[in-house]
């Protein structure tokens, strides 16, 4: 242990940043890609992700004697493995987005709502705060799953619920603190309604806590999607998210690991990205937030 | 009729709060208003005073009605307040307002001042937009602000200038009730002065009646046309600003008076002594007798109430109202 | 003491009781227990004698009663395969998971609690840069792929270890170190900001301020504070010691309680689905209530102030 004061407590305050460090500028840029691949797919795509070629089945990427036919490799149904993974991106973006935004709108409504009324309806959602503590994400969407069996809408829902408490808790504690003596105190005995007071004061003011908070939400959510679709679960065939192309890709892991390799490395750099990106964004707008 | 009837009335407020000692212990109760009776006049302005803690803020969201008193009641022109947050509450808040303490804190720091000065209006439709746009600048000028900074964001303003916004925000719906808690508490000495007569200024304009909320005697007297003293939940004094200040009758207010730095009056400071008070453990017959320098006997039994001298002063204190012959203090009787 | 002991108990038990509640409903809402359980294609008469056998024609909150009476006796179902005791099940499972659980609980407390105050205190060093790079990295690749690529590399390539089964203690070293590595990485992240919001502290800077040696700052101040929220993710960890491993079973072929859960979700058992459901509860909120219990010890604030284990 070094007798050297504390690095912490002897630091100036921080002062402007000059940028984001080079990690966080390859965060945003990897995004950015993954962003244009799933909004261009149909475009960008050299095949359909269903098209078969059965003349190459299990051919390997350029580099390992691959052809340019098959940047990527192809399965062995001979699916163009690029083709597939465009796809794949596109939906699992696609449900980590909706999944984040449903997860944001339902906690925060509820964390308004349990300060706004206190009493019965904030027990409530404390109790139900402590519900959802009490089961490991992946058991509960497991078991919602057996009993409804499979759909993306179903799946997104589920998804959408996984962070749901962390946003009620932010949104309670800093409703409740500007209500106790701040400015939705000064609104509030203006007259105005409650509509008005949470969705114009209280709302933007509070916006980049949530923000931060779902920036670390969203790999999470893509971290469980695909773990679901891995263990066949999640997004279901014909569709194709990054986890199933894993998960699918598993059975020739020692013949064509390449199948298993292109999503696998997606699915870490985007989570990778977004969670630099997150803790930048945390460390910059919110140092209140663990 | 409707004239007979003062403007705010409130008698009997009481307000008690649970307050949790520990996840261990059970909740201990703390009387924050025990008890208090005021009346503010039309046009006119009734000052409180008191230290820290002694339940000033309290009273002043119980008049306006944003929580329920346990006991007492109030009335507004006449007639009882609605229940807080109802739809006629909210209607009311047109009539009557509250400027805070801190006004960096009572503004939202996302909008601009001109459309938090227009909200009041938009709340309570009250015009269109042009008469809007016209009624946020003559209020910017009757705060002296400049019609151009209502498109300046809260921090981008003076803290002076900021507590102006605030009041024209306030006064939009031009108010009869206008509830200052502590307004120039969080200013810079040179700058009080000058809400302080703003505020005057504004009284004579719109003519609406303020309780002001202050522990500071001074700003009290300047601005108000009566004064009461408050002390651990209760009045202990009311009167003429003047009077109570030239000749606190209570020695409670003789020790506020005291604090007041004077030139040319050295020595003579009476400091309080004992513990500042405690809602939570409230002392038994008179609230201030461990602090009280003349307490005697009766002060530890039984509780002064508020009433008249002959002289018209109320005072709540057996030894002013010649109830008792002065004592030493039980403090100095321990010594 | 005793009050706060009961209220802590009771929050525990009615998180249980709104766990068999959820179970119940989602049950219902999904369709007719009776046809899901008897399946399609099962004759109308076999059907409605399974209603009236498991109570289903009467009203509702009737149902609801006759549930949770069945699940307190430890009725828990039957698996609707081979129609044995759900709960029978599950627990043979059991000791399989934890033979994988337990050692990987035991490498993220050896590696990650050292590792992330070790940083902490080199803040900005190239070991905390280490430290963080590789948390993250922990943190962001999914355990289905951090467990094939060892098998990748020491099954396939390397042919050192087997890739999957359970016949022996070499078939669990690269499940355990897959689950071990992935949970050292969060702790290890975790315990590191604990500690600098500890060592930012006013009375940490006092202490050293006022001569305390430093290692004794550390020792006595620094690091039973910043256990505190430590604590609660250990909890975490314990409470999913049953259930924490679905992924890693799975790609392993280990045939643990995770993998029987996979099972039956793809298989729709709904009796073994809801066993592991509330078995898993149960292990959690216990842990929960520990660890609540032991932040009254740990944390003299809390036996003055009331505070909800933030986290
Ligand atoms: N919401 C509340 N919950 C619990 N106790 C409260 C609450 N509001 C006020 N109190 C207590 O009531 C007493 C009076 O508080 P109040 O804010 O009215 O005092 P004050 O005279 O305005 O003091 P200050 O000059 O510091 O603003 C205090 O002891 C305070 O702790
Ligand atoms: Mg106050």
């Amino acid at each position: 242990m070094p007798e050297a004061p504390l690095p912490v407590a002897a630091a100036p305050p921080r002062t402007r940043r000059p940028g984001p460090p080079p990690l966080v500028v390859f965060g945003f840029c990897w995004l950015a890609l993954m962003l244009a691949v799933a909004l261009l797919a149909d475009l960008i795509s050299p095949y359909a992700y269903t098209a078969l070629d059965l003349r190459n089945r299990l051919s390997p990427p350029i580099g390992f004697g691959g052809t340019w036919l098959h940047p990527l490799g192809t399965d062995e149904l001979g699916r163009d493995v690029l083709a597939r993974l465009i796809y794949s991106i596109r939906t699992s973006l696609l449900i980590a987005f909706g999944a984040t935004i449903i997860g944001a709108v339902v906690g925060t409504t509820l964390g308004f709502l349990a300060a706004h009324f206190r009493g019965l309806v904030e027990q409530a959602v404390l109790a139900l705060v402590d519900f959802s503590a009490s089961l490991p994400f992946l058991i509960l969407a497991l078991s919602v799953l057996a009993f409804f069996g499979n759909s993306m809408v179903l799946l997104v829902c589920l998804l959408g619920l996984h962070a749901w408490e962390r946003y009620a808790r932010i949104a309670r504690g800093l409703a409740l603190s500007a209500g106790a003596q701040g400015y939705a105190a000064a609104v509030r005995q203006l007259g105005a309604s409650p509509w008005r007071l949470y969705g114009r004061h209280v709302l933007p003011n509070i916006a980049s806590t949530l923000i931060v908070s779902m920036t670390l939400a969203f790999p999470e959510i893509i971290l469980l999607e695909s773990g679901l679709s891995f263990l066949g679960l999640g997004v279901q065939p014909p569709e194709t998210s990054l986890g199933s192309m894993v998960g699918y890709g598993r059975e020739y892991l020692t013949r064509a690991p390449w199948i298993l390799l292109a999503p696998a490395v997606t699915i870490v750099l985007t989570t990778l990205s977004v969670s630099l990106i997150g803790d930048w964004l945390r460390d910059r707008l919110d140092p209140t937030l663990r | 009729m409707r004239e007979a009837a003062p403007l705010l009335r409130a008698e009997g407020l009481v307000r008690r709060y649970a307050m949790r000692r520990g996840a261990f212990g059970r909740s201990v109760e703390v009387r924050a208003v025990a008890g208090v009776s005021l009346t503010v006049e039309r046009g006119r302005t009734l000052g409180l005073v008191g230290e820290s803690g002694c339940g000033k803020s309290t009273t002043g969201r119980l008049v306006l009605g944003m929580e329920a008193p346990d006991a007492g009641s109030v009335a507004f022109e006449g007639k009882p307040l609605p229940s807080p947050g109802s739809a006629a509450w909210r209607a009311q808040r047109a009539r009557m307002q509250m400027v805070f303490q801190d006004p960096l804190g009572a503004l939202d720091r996302r909008l601009p001042v001109g459309a938090q000065i227009a909200e009041p209006l938009e709340i309570h439709g009250i015009g269109g937009k042009a008469e809007r746009a016209a009624r946020v600048e003559a209020l910017l000028g009757a705060v002296g602000l400049r019609a151009d900074q209502a498109m300046r964001y809260p921090h981008e303003l003076s803290g002076g200038q900021r507590q102006r916004a605030v009041l024209a925000r306030a006064l939009a719906t031009e108010p009869a009730l206008l509830v200052c808690d502590e307004p120039i508490s969080a200013l810079d000495v040179s700058i009080q002065a000058q809400v302080m007569n703003l505020l005057v200024d504004l009284q004579a304009q719109f003519g609406m009646g303020v309780l002001f909320v202050s522990h500071d005697l001074r700003a009290v007297r300047q601005v108000s046309h009566r004064v009461a003293v408050m002390y651990l939940g209760q009045i202990v004094e009311e009167g003429e600003p003047d009077a109570v200040l030239h000749d606190p009758a209570h020695p409670y207010s003789r020790a506020l008076v005291s604090a007041i730095p004077h030139p040319g009056r050295a020595g003579q400071r009476m400091v309080l002594q004992g513990d500042p008070p405690n809602p939570a453990d409230r002392p038994s017959g008179c609230a201030f007798h461990p602090r009280c320098p003349v307490a005697s006997a009766l002060c530890a039994r039984e509780a002064p109430v508020l009433k008249p001298r002959p002289d018209g002063r109320l005072v709540a204190c057996h030894v002013a109202q010649g109830e008792a012959a002065p004592g030493q203090g039980i403090l100095a009787k321990a010594a | 003491m005793l009050r706060f002991l009961l209220g802590r108990i009771g929050r525990a038990a009615l998180t249980i009781a709104m766990v068999v509640t959820f179970a119940f409903v989602v049950l219902r809402l999904s369709g007719d227990p009776a046809q899901i359980i008897m399946g399609a294609d099962a004759p109308p008469e076999a059907v409605d004698a399974f209603r009236t056998a498991w109570g289903l024609d009467q009203p509702v909150w009737v149902q609801y009663f006759h549930y949770f009476g069945a699940i307190l006796s430890g009725d828990l179902g039957r698996s609707m395969r081979d129609g044995r005791d759900a709960l029978v099940l599950v627990t043979e499972r059991i000791p399989a998971t934890l033979a994988l659980t337990l050692p990987a609980l035991l490498i993220k407390i050896g590696l990650g609690i050292p590792a992330g105050i070790y940083a902490a205190l080199h803040r900005n060093s190239l070991a905390d840069r280490i430290v963080m790079v590789v948390a993250v990295a922990g943190f962001t690749v999914p355990s289905f792929v951090l467990g094939l690529l060892l098998v990748l590399v020491f099954a396939v390539q390397l042919g050192w270890l087997p890739s999957g089964g359970q016949e022996g203690w070499r078939h669990a070293i690269l499940p355990v170190i897959t689950l071990g590595l992935g949970g050292a990485a969060v702790l290890a992240r975790f315990t590191r900001s604990a500690m600098l919001e500890v060592l930012g502290q006013p009375y940490i800077r006092t202490a050293s301020a006022k001569g305390v040696p430093w290692r004794a700052v550390v020792t006595r101040h620094a690091l039973p504070n910043a256990a505190i929220p430590t604590v609660t993710i250990i909890g975490f960890m314990v409470g999913s010691l049953i259930a924490g491993a679905v992924v890693v079973e799975s790609v392993f072929s280990w045939p643990g309680v995770g993998r029987l859960l996979v099972v039956a979700v793809a298989n729709r058992d709904l009796a073994v689905v809801q066993c592991i459901l509330l078995l898993v509860a149960t292990t959690m909120v216990c842990a929960n209530l520990v660890v609540d219990l032991l932040y009254g010890l740990l944390d003299p604030r809390l036996r003055s102030a009331p505070r909800r284990a933030g986290a």
